[in-house]
């Protein structure tokens, strides 16, 4: 398919409104296949403006007698308007920008054609982060083995190539305890957590179903698990769903673990809310941001109608009680709710920036990201096919991801030196997660990947990152290594809403900005003048 | 609270400055014995509960309510009738006013190494700002309190108005509060005057004399033609004053002013509120609708208002050219939070530890803020209508303005919250009775200690890391709900459990980050003195930015 039949004006002169505080741009608009470009006059000084197509996520028109109004929301939730010469042109315009922004395909997307000055293909690819993490846990520990029995994508086709299980269990016993699970999600570690020496373990839910079955495989692993762990072991099972739902899943071929059948676990339920229902609460929020209209006195119950802080507790909180059973209880934990690729992995991930002081550095983050959401199977394409803005209704899309980076932001606002990485970070993961030219959040899964020849075709968002020139904008100035876990607290009024992100558009970018290049500054000229004394530095962690 | 539960034993020991209760923990859980340290200026009420009939845990005892949002609820063994010794003794020292007792700080014999008392100087901080000028001159008219019992003896005045002049306008304004001036302009010589309300009654009287000064007023500067008042209260409020004689500068009187009223709500209304917000916050958290319940209280809104009014007072002063009179009725409570929030944005050097002090110092204790009423110090009268957290209010307004501007102020958290704790424990002079006269009869500076000798020999402590000096800088905050956020580590501060579990390693990083940041200023400052005899011009300041980065629009 070519991009040109798509296109019905190629140019037309326009002014491009960008909210109140930045003043207009004027120019010619361009459309290619993948952006919207606006090339301001020769006279101009202002640079070339450039918006991937990709990340429009609705688009209003209006005309009048000679020109025409398009209204582009964006996924990253900005608001832009084009103010276009000509009525026909801006209808094209218009017309073209709503085909190429919503094209499936994933193999003519942009990050396939993205071939930045400075980048090699190839690199930061890299990362395999089973493998990488498994070299970590042996370290630690002989009861986990690597196990290749996923290779060809056959008994999970959500799971990567390769993942860690206990040792004693063999690959064949994997291979039935999969078809067991739903998606063939067999539990597989996500976390060990050394100072307990024991673990957190990840699956979908057991195909129970109406009649009780059970699978002495399954047992097996999760036996061997507790086995792994010490002699005598007990294990907490989080299902992220009510009891209530976990026994309706019954009836459609899930159900949980009874408690018969696996001795030493037990059960918990920590209903998260997911889906449909979160994407709502996320659509309720943007509205009510940006709705500035409305009486100022109602804007805290109105908050507080959307929900979303209290997503953000139940998260929280969940994630601190699976992590306060290993380090306090000394008990293995398994998380599941149903297909075990949403909410699951939002507490895993949550719980281990809790617990780990490594996952709280930059390389650790991003590894807990590609391992923990992209390698785990987290249908990126499907969940962020759209954000708040999209009139299309929805299918698949649920803000999960973001959920998870909002908990990071209030973890970090509550611990303001322990995370190596600034809201930047949260903030381009967020962008990137709805829209980029990277190729690091395509598709769906490893094996969708893999087919896509993503990792030898596109650049891999964390060498676009790592650059030296983003580094200021990602990190966080104060960063000192606490090796604590660090135990946030989840009450309502321990939990801002998160301005940088639902407000960030709105607000005028200036006062924390500018304080926060001022922290930098200050930050910066210190490390200076240490590195002129030299001072034995004690703050290394040694873990 | 929840910590006193099912403690066995209690031995209080009591000083006049502090209550000290020392728990011995009995039931063999934790071996450290808990010490509450509570100054006993902070108790609003003490109240019996229970009767020798009482049964069941810890229903008799003693409950103690507190000015700062928490109230203490001791449990007590019935035998022995040890309460009653207890409860006189309490009351006693809690309320030394009912007893014929002196107020702590009369008798507080800390020693510092620096003098607080000389933190303000009106003369000197008016050679700050450049006064005397030839518009604006210091008068001596209130030196015996004569004038106006309730405003300093020292007063800027326009050049042109005769000491006669203001005896008469004193006569037409509320409690003798003529306008003075309390802050101008460096540049476009634009001043901020404030006053009580005019005395015009159901009537509508009028006065030549205060038409005329408010002329002279606005002809010190000529920039705009009229001169701007802002009346802080709602309007309906202004118009009810008319009937107990005040109200406000109508059109027909004051040709060359225009008038604005703000909407803040009176002192009866906020304390209101604020009784709301400890509801909510103590002893328990409400729960399921946290944020609801906020907005009910109606306190966020508040700060709004007054954020709000100050922004217009500073906006109008800074970008409008127009000088600005601000008044409320009497002038003490809304008119002093306006004006030194609006000089806390206008003016860089309010932002500092000391031109902070200085700022309170002038504009709520030398302006005659009525701290002994609206605090009720050593009083037993916990349910006196004069009662209002009007100065809690403007610190919280402060607190939000720090967040919003993290590098543009010299002190921290910490220094909010030690000037409103010592607000309430008497153990300091500073904010004592309610004007400079009463305050003069008493002595307060010779006999007691300021609260800036403690701040002031232990800056360190109190200073934000991340300062970074600006001059004429204006600040104007966002004064909408969606940037307004309760100030959780004040109201919120007695609940364990918004706590983190770990004990906050922010404060350490903040001290190494200011010694570091020190040396590195001393070290800049060799380098310069080094190079300047090579260079003309010194390289960049250690506190001025780089240019920033131009915004980026979007990704390659």
């Amino acid at each position: 398919m070519e991009f040109s039949d798509l296109i019905r004006t190629r140019r037309a002169q326009a002014k491009l409104l960008r909210g109140p505080e930045a003043p207009p741009l004027r120019g010619t608009l361009c459309l290619t296949g993948h952006h919207l470009l606006l090339s301001p006059g020769p006279q101009a000084t202002s640079e070339l403006w450039l918006l991937l197509l990709r990340s429009v996520d609705s688009i209003e028109k209006r005309v009048a007698s000679d020109s025409g109004t398009i209204t582009l929301r964006c996924k990253d939730l900005r608001v832009l308007q084009l103010e276009i010469e000509g009525v026909e042109a801006s209808l094209d315009i218009a017309r073209s920008i709503e085909a190429l922004s919503s094209l499936e395909s994933v193999i003519t997307s942009f990050p396939f054609f993205y071939r930045p000055k400075g980048l090699r293909l190839g690199d930061a690819w890299h990362f395999h982060p089973p493998e990488r993490y498994y070299k970590r846990v042996a370290r630690e520990t002989n009861a986990w083995r690597l196990s290749e029995v996923n290779e060809d994508f056959s008994v999970c086709p959500s799971y990567p190539r390769a993942v860690i299980v206990p040792r004693s269990v063999d690959d064949g016993a994997l291979a039935r305890s999969a078809r067991f699970r739903q998606g063939g999600r067999f539990p597989v570690l996500s976390y060990h957590h050394a100072p307990s020496g024991t673990v957190l373990v990840r699956s979908s839910q057991p195909l129970t179903g109406p009649q009780k079955r059970r699978c002495a495989e399954d047992e097996e692993l999760l036996r061997a698990v507790l086995a792994g762990a010490r002699p005598g072991a007990r294990g907490f099972i989080v299902d992220t769903r009510s009891s209530q739902a976990a026994k309706q899943a019954r009836m459609t071929g899930g159900g949980t673990e009874a408690k018969a059948a696996y001795p030493g676990w037990k059960r918990l339920h920590r209903p998260l809310e997911r889906g449909q229902p979160l994407q709502e609460s996320f659509v309720r929020l943007v509205e009510a941001c940006g709705d500035l209209q409305q009486s100022t006195d109602s804007w805290l119950r109105r908050l507080e109608g959307c929900c979303w802080l209290a997503h953000v507790k139940e998260a929280l909180s969940t994630a601190c009680l699976a992590a306060q059973g290993m380090e306090r209880e000394g008990a293995c934990i398994l998380v599941h709710g149903a297909e075990g690729t949403d909410s699951t992995l939002l507490v895993t991930s949550l719980a281990q920036l809790i617990l780990d002081p490594l996952s709280r550095t930059m390389a650790g983050f991003q590894e807990l990201v590609e391992r923990e959401w992209i390698q785990a199977g987290h249908p990126f394409q499907l969940r962020c096919a759209h954000s708040a803005f999209s009139h299309a209704r929805p299918k698949h899309e649920a803000p999960t991801f973001l959920l998870f980076l909002d908990c990071v932001w209030q973890l970090g606002r509550q611990f303001p030196l322990s995370l190596e990485f600034g809201e930047g970070l949260l903030l381009a993961l967020f962008e990137h997660a709805y829209a980029s030219p990277f190729g690091t959040f395509l598709c769906n899964s490893e094996r969708e990947r893999c087919l896509c020849e993503v990792r030898t075709r596109t650049h891999s968002l964390w060498s676009g990152l790592n650059q030296p020139k983003e580094q200021r904008k990602l990190r966080n100035p104060l960063y000192a290594p606490n090796p604590l876990a660090i135990w946030p607290s989840v009450e309502l009024q321990s939990l801002r809403l998160w301005q940088g992100l639902f407000l960030r558009w709105i607000r005028p970018p200036e006062p924390s900005e500018v304080a926060w290049e001022k922290v930098w500054q200050i930050v910066t000229d210190k490390e200076k003048t240490k590195l002129s004394q030299p001072t034995v530095s004690a703050s290394e962690p040694q873990l | 609270m929840s910590l006193l539960r099912g403690l066995l034993g209690m031995e209080l020991i009591e000083t006049s400055v502090r209550l000290f209760l020392d728990f011995q923990e009995k039931l063999a859980s934790l071996d450290s014995a808990l010490i509450l340290d509570v100054p006993l200026g902070v108790i609003s009420r003490i109240e019996k509960m229970g009767g020798a009939t009482s049964r069941g845990e810890n229903s008799y005892g003693l409950d103690i309510t507190c000015k700062d949002m928490r109230n203490l609820r001791f449990a007590l063994k019935q035998e022995g009738h040890s309460r009653r010794d207890m409860f006189d003794i309490l009351t006693r020292y809690a309320f030394p006013l009912a007893h014929s007792l002196p107020i702590f700080a009369f008798l507080n014999e800390e020693k510092f190494n620096v003098d607080g008392w000389t933190v303000y100087n009106p003369v000197e901080e008016y050679r700050r700002q450049g006064l005397p000028n030839h518009h604006w001159r210091i008068t001596f008219i209130n030196k015996c309190y004569e004038l106006c019992d309730t405003y300093p003896a020292l007063l800027v005045v326009p050049y042109r108005a005769s000491d006669d002049d203001l005896r008469r306008v004193a006569t037409f304004r509320s409690r003798n509060r003529i306008p003075v001036l309390s802050w101008i302009h460096p540049e476009n010589k634009t001043v901020i005057v404030r006053c009580s309300q005019p005395l015009v009654g159901m009537s509508g009287k009028r006065n030549k004399d205060d038409e005329k000064y408010l002329d002279v007023i606005r002809e010190t500067n000529r920039q705009i033609s009229k001169l701007t008042i802002y009346d802080a209260r709602p309007n309906v409020n202004a118009v009810a004053n008319k009937a107990t004689g005040g109200g406000y500068e109508s059109d027909d009187a004051y040709h060359n002013a225009e008038l604005f009223f703000l909407d803040i709500h009176n002192i009866h209304v906020m304390r209101e509120s604020l009784k709301k917000v400890k509801d909510i916050v103590y002893p328990n958290v409400e729960e399921s609708h946290w944020l609801s319940s906020l907005e009910s209280t109606h306190w966020l809104e508040h700060i709004k208002l007054v954020l709000t009014g100050a922004i217009q007072v500073a906006d109008k002063v800074s970008s409008g050219k127009s000088s600005v009179l601000v008044h409320c009725s009497d002038g003490w409570d809304r008119t002093a939070q306006l004006t030194s929030l609006a000089m806390l944005m206008l003016d860089s050097f309010y932002r500092s530890i000391e031109g902070f002090e200085i700022l309170v110092q002038k504009e709520w204790i030398s302006f005659g803020h009525k701290f002994a009423s609206r605090i009720g110090h050593g009083d037993k009268n916990h349910a006196d209508a004069d009662r209002s957290p009007i100065f809690l209010q403007f610190i919280d307004c402060v607190w939000q303005m720090s967040k919003q501007f993290p590098t543009a102020f010299e002190f921290n958290e910490r220094f909010l919250i030690t000037i409103l704790d010592h607000l309430y424990s008497c153990r300091f002079g500073t904010f004592l009775y309610n004007c400079e006269s009463a305050r003069e009869r008493q002595k307060v500076t010779e006999r007691t200690v300021s609260l800036w000798s403690l701040i002031n020999s232990n800056k360190d402590k109190f200073k934000n890391p991340f300062y970074t000096k600006e001059i004429n800088r204006v600040l104007y905050p966002v004064a909408s709900m969606r940037h307004l956020e309760l100030w959780v580590n004040y109201y919120i501060r007695w609940n364990p459990r918004i706590k983190q579990q770990q004990p906050n390693p922010v404060e350490q990083r903040y001290v190494e980050l200011l010694a570091l940041r020190d040396e590195y200023i001393q070290r800049l400052e060799e380098l310069q003195l080094a190079g300047s005899a090579k260079l003309a011009e010194p390289s960049t300041s250690p506190a001025s930015p780089s240019p920033m980065m131009p915004h980026v629009h979007t990704h390659f």
